[in-house]
């Protein structure tokens, strides 16, 4: 699904990832754990495609196709979804009509008919109930005034939503209390499917008790230093990231 | 004789005074004084703090207007979306081409009783319509002075008066086409009554390149209410000079909406002025601006009596080399208490080479009022593009959305509901050409 060959990214002249690689099959949970500043995000960022992280070396392909040839709509439709540490807000601009614009707007580039208010009304009622997202926040301008839970739970909507092929969830965990954390693992565990992977970005290991990984990998100064299976993530969890920054450093 | 456009409206005076309505009046006298004064002021140009955006006598020397001929035979609508814009909304309408009242185009039948409509030259003799045009509010005189050049030369207009406690059955709209290339001055007097009710659409519409002067007098008596929707989208080799005085009685209420789509460069000058205790003002718009357009918002409200209420939202879009202008002035007078006075205005600025200056001011002179005002110009935000487009929104559409949700707080001020889907569904089309642009 996901094939990440060396990779370099650039932010600001700086040199964040030094060399990345990464197999992720479909079907695959995989965890990126490290400590800050070690360009957690910035993976996530250059796997969507923003602007301003530079790819200066290496490859990544995307179930087959280039992914960095593509723009950051064509990678979403072609079935890449980052769920955002910080989700933006967009005032003005309904959460309803945000995400019938960009269901549509991915059907529309899949070859498939855009789904009129109605179908579109009961799909999405289908999809928010499980994950606590009601009618009323569906109403609201999108992210604007929302709890941090909130937000991280119309994340989830969207994702449940636009049914992508990799998740990639950057910091899910940060800022929600363990109620709103498990509601939102749940929504996660729900969409885990053999055709689906997701690259689960974390600081702490407690996200990864109820999203449960096949694979940790733990990124250090740009680079992944270590890979083990999930019990990698509670040993970290005992020792902390001090031996990777010192590796690092 | 200060400079050559002025030269040429003050031949076209001489040539036309006779022919001109009201010629067998007072307002002979009027015209000749209002025609003396323009000539020894001469155009406004940008040395004039009120005029520092917008050189008007710069903008018509290079165009040279000389009087729009009356378009004579058939006239045909521009095929454009501004153009019926209204045209599914029951209403009467007025049609005036090159600034003179097309009866053949026109349907304004069935007027309630009451409610007076008559072209500007048959109530020219009427007391009503001689204060209004001698009216003046002196709270911006750099830029009311202009107006003399309409009284000169005004040919033309509507005068609506409506009597006591009566409505207008539905709104009145005044369609305005530039056919053919020339200046036109147009002249509007409307009178409400003591609890008369009116809604009037206005459109400037047009592919020609024309000087349209238009001067609107207002007078709403004690609990009246008028809605007042314009919509302005003309060439741009045209240029669009309105000024709109609105006086306000005890009580009485002006909601209003003006969408630029602009032309070359365009004025629109807004004077309100409350006479009475407890009315209220609505003066809210939104533009949207591309190529080398010149838009200037010039708004000045006078709280002179106590517990009014005035509120003003200007919002919009700049692309290309376009330039706005916003200059908005509230004045609180001494014994104006109780006043609640807001004015507003956000520009945002879709290219690197569009320009905002934005200009409101507060001059308070009571103590016990809730005053704001407001002015920010920006950019559309790239974490929000970004975030839309990784959702697989394309660019356009994404740029397209925040932009239209930006736009979409003024327009939801729009004092009526179908013109207010009619103004949204012209702001669509905006896109759709920009669209087709890039």
């Amino acid at each position: 699904m996901l094939e990440i060959k060396n990779l370099h990214v650039t932010v600001d002249g700086k040199e964040i990832l030094k060399g990345i690689d990464l197999h992720v099959r479909a079907g695959e949970v995989h965890a990126i754990m490290g400590p800050n500043g070690s360009g957690k995000s910035t993976l996530s960022y250059a796997l969507a495609g923003r602007e301003g992280y530079g790819v200066t070396e290496g490859s990544v392909r995307f179930k087959g196709r280039d992914l960095l040839e593509m723009d950051v709509d064509e990678r979403a439709a072609a079935g890449i979804f980052l769920a955002f540490q910080y989700p933006i807000e967009i005032p003005g601009v309904t959460t309803m009509t945000f995400l019938k614009t960009a269901l549509n707007a991915q059907r529309k580039v899949r070859g498939e008919d855009e789904l009129d208010a109605v179908r579109f009304l009961k799909l999405v009622r289908e999809k928010a109930k499980p994950i606590n997202v009601t009618d009323e926040m569906l109403k609201r301008a999108l992210n604007v005034g929302f709890s941090g839970g909130e937000k991280k739970r119309a994340e989830i909507l969207q994702m449940a939503l636009l049914e992508p092929s990799l998740a990639v969830l950057d910091e899910t965990d940060s800022g929600l209390d363990i109620d709103a954390l498990k509601t939102v693992a749940a929504g996660v565990n729900a969409l885990r499917s053999p055709e689906r992977a997701m690259l689960v970005i974390t600081h702490y290991q407690r996200l990864l008790d109820y999203i449960v990984p096949d694979m940790v990998h733990v990124l250090s100064g740009g680079r992944i230093v270590r890979s083990g299976g999930k019990e990698l993530a509670h040993e970290l969890e005992k020792s902390g990231y001090a031996a990777y920054d010192a590796d690092a450093a | 004789m200060s400079d050559r456009a002025a030269q040429i409206f003050a031949e076209t005076y001489d040539r036309e005074r006779t022919a001109l309505p009201g010629t067998d009046g007072w307002l002979a006298r009027r015209r000749d004084a209002a025609l003396k004064s323009f000539v020894e002021a001469g155009l406004p140009h940008r040395r004039l703090e009120e005029w520092k955006y917008t050189d008007l006598r710069q903008v018509l020397e290079k165009a040279a207007f000389v009087p729009a001929p009356a378009h004579e035979g058939a006239v045909v609508l521009p095929d454009t979306a501004s153009a019926s814009a209204f045209a599914a909304i029951d209403r009467h309408l007025l049609v005036f081409v090159n600034g003179r009242h097309r009866a053949d185009l026109s349907k304004a039948v069935r007027l309630p009783k009451g409610v007076e409509l008559h072209a500007l030259a048959d109530v020219l003799h009427e007391q009503w319509a001689k204060e209004l045009v001698e009216r003046r509010f002196d709270d911006a005189r750099q830029s009311e002075n202009i107006v003399d050049l309409n009284t000169a030369l005004m040919r033309d207009g509507v005068a609506l008066r409506i009597r006591k406690g009566i409505r207008l059955d539905k709104p009145l709209h005044l369609l305005f086409l530039a056919a053919d290339d020339g200046a036109s001055h147009t002249r509007n007097l409307i009178l409400l009554e003591e609890g008369a009710e009116a809604t009037i659409f206005e459109s400037h519409i047009g592919e020609a390149a024309a000087f349209a002067d238009i001067v609107t007098d207002v007078s709403l008596g004690d609990n009246a209410r008028l809605s007042h929707v314009k919509l302005q989208d003309e060439a741009a080799g045209a240029v669009h000079l309105a000024t709109l005085r609105t006086r306000l009685a005890a009580k009485s209420h002006l909601s209003s909406f003006t969408l630029t789509l602009g032309c070359g460069v365009s004025r629109m000058q807004n004077f309100i002025l409350f006479a009475g205790e407890g009315a209220e003002v609505h003066a809210n718009g939104a533009y949207a601006l591309r190529a080398a357009q010149h838009a200037d918002q010039f708004c000045v409200i006078d709280h002179a009596t106590p517990d009014c209420t005035s509120h003003t939202l200007f919002k919009g879009v700049l692309d290309g080399a376009s330039e706005g202008v916003f200059q908005g002035k509230v004045i609180v007078r001494p014994h104006a208490q109780k006043t609640d006075g807001r004015q507003m205005t956000h520009a945002l600025l879709l290219s690197r080479d569009a320009a905002m200056n934005a200009k409101p001011e507060l001059e308070i002179y009571a103590d016990d009022v809730q005053c704001a005002h407001g002015s920010t110009v920006g950019e559309i935000s790239r974490d929000a593009i970004f975030y839309l487009r990784s959702r697989g929104i394309p660019e356009t559409q994404a740029r397209q959305l925040l932009v239209s949700a930006f736009l979409d707080e003024a327009l939801a001020l729009v004092p009526h509901e179908m013109a207010r889907d009619a103004l949204k569904l012209l702001i669509k089309g905006w896109f759709a050409d920009e669209g087709g642009r890039s």
